[in-house]
């Protein structure tokens, strides 16, 4: 019986089957690059810093600090544990934070920087 | 800045013309919450907003007011939309608008025994001011603020409009026509399980078309206590409040043609519930505003109920 949408007949189509295997042959080399791309974008991260905030007490001030330190050159990622009084910053692979720059943000964004820890070797 | 308002006190029969529930929208409106973070909802609050960082809330309002001592049986409703922006100039300096979109119904009896209705709507008065935070004690999980504030607000609104009646009564215009400046401090203690907020404020009412809103001074504190979760964990979850608040507000007579209207002015006391849930992008609210206490002046229109629910962002 003919298909109304495009034509072919039911007999002309590859069955379902048929159709998919070449889309299972390409899954795994196309899983395979997946994850050596996520592993080497997480091996290429920068170096991970501790920014304790003083005066971070509630979710809504959250956002503000995450927008001052994330507009920083280089920052990759800003996560806060708001119990904690803590922002982590990680930054692209090759760059360092510096910790007059976080001071300024913190100041920026209504806070107090309360402390700075920066990995071994890192910036301070 | 406080957001609710009650300007609308007046209307004896013998000011009607010139005094009614207008201005109590005004205010109403005018006044709304300018705070850009958890806090408080009906008054602005002395936390950040981060430099360039934006805030908008908006505001959906509902006022009831039918007590009336006098022949009149006037009863109001307004409801009103009120949009507010915020943006952090500096980490300590933050610029507001508020723009109030009102729609106000006044019902009385006339002296001849008819019911008549007269209502307008649009544009209320625009507010605008700036919040200093001039003190900061930070410490882990805990900030305590004190922040002086000051602005304008401005003749936008409709003060002129009439029906078929005649003009509508000053108190019941969308605009009050004059340029007034008000100014107060806001203080803010808030730690991760709790925050209350203190403030208080003073609007000096200027004269225009032959009328002057008596003066306003406010006193208004907030209680937001974390119902949920009860421990916290990694990141930043939402926040559960329960909200207590209250309301205490001045009013001087209003004066007509140089003279004081005995039928404005006087004191309200509410107390208002509320829950607030708050997460780092957006905040859900509501609050019932009832008024416990109310001295008002000759035949001012008492207040039954204010209902206020909105949400804000920041981006």
């Amino acid at each position: 019986m003919a298909n109304p949408t495009n034509g072919r007949t039911a007999e002309s189509r590859p069955s379902r089957k048929r159709r998919l295997q070449p889309m299972r042959k390409l899954l795994p080399p196309i899983l395979l690059a997946l994850a050596l791309t996520v592993a080497t974008a997480a091996h290429a991260a920068g170096p991970t810093y501790r920014v304790h905030v003083a005066g971070l007490a509630c979710p809504f001030c959250a956002y503000g600090i995450e927008k001052s330190l994330g507009a920083i050159d280089g920052v990759a990622r800003v996560e806060t544990h708001i119990e904690d009084g803590v922002v982590i910053v990680e930054m692209a692979e090759g760059k360092t934070l510096d910790r007059a720059e976080a001071a300024q943000a913190v100041e920026d964004a209504g806070f107090t920087l309360d402390g700075f820890e920066a990995p071994a070797g890192g910036s301070q | 800045m406080r957001t609710d308002d009650a300007r609308m006190q007046i209307h004896t029969p013998s000011s009607l013309s010139r005094s009614a529930p207008g201005l109590l929208l005004l205010a109403l409106t005018a006044s709304l919450p300018t705070d850009a973070t958890a806090a408080s909802q009906t008054f602005n609050t002395a936390l950040p907003v981060a430099k360039g960082e934006f805030v908008f809330r908006q505001q959906l309002l509902y006022r009831k007011a039918d007590d009336d001592p006098s022949a009149l049986s006037r009863d109001l409703e307004v409801r009103g939309s009120i949009s507010v922006l915020g943006f952090g100039a500096t980490g300590d300096l933050a610029l507001f608008g508020v723009v109030p979109f009102l729609d106000k119904s006044l019902d009385l009896t006339t002296s001849g025994g008819a019911r008549v209705n007269r209502d307008t709507s649009g544009l209320g008065d625009i507010r605008l001011f700036g919040r200093y935070t001039a003190f900061r004690a930070d410490a882990k999980g805990r900030t305590f603020r004190i922040a002086p504030f000051a602005g304008i607000e401005l003749p936008t609104g409709d003060d002129d409009d009439a029906d078929s009646l005649g003009p509508l009564p000053a108190t019941l215009q969308l605009g009050s026509g004059s340029w007034d400046p008000f100014f107060g401090v806001v203080a803010t203690w808030q730690t991760l399980q709790f925050q209350i907020d203190a403030q208080a404020s003073y609007k000096v009412n200027t004269e225009a078309n032959g009328f002057e809103f008596g003066d306003e001074l406010r006193l208004d504190a907030s209680l937001q206590y974390r119902l949920w979760p009860r421990e916290l964990g990694a990141g930043v979850p939402g926040f559960l409040y329960g909200v207590l608040e209250g309301n205490f507000v001045h009013r001087a007579k209003n004066r007509i043609g140089g003279a004081d209207d005995p039928d404005s002015g006087g004191e309200q006391l509410f107390i208002s519930p509320g829950l607030q849930y708050v997460t780092k992008r957006w905040v859900a609210e509501a609050i019932v505003q009832l008024p416990v206490a109310q001295n008002l002046n000759g035949a001012a229109l008492e207040d039954d109920v204010i209902i206020r629910t909105g949400f804000r962002v920041n981006f």
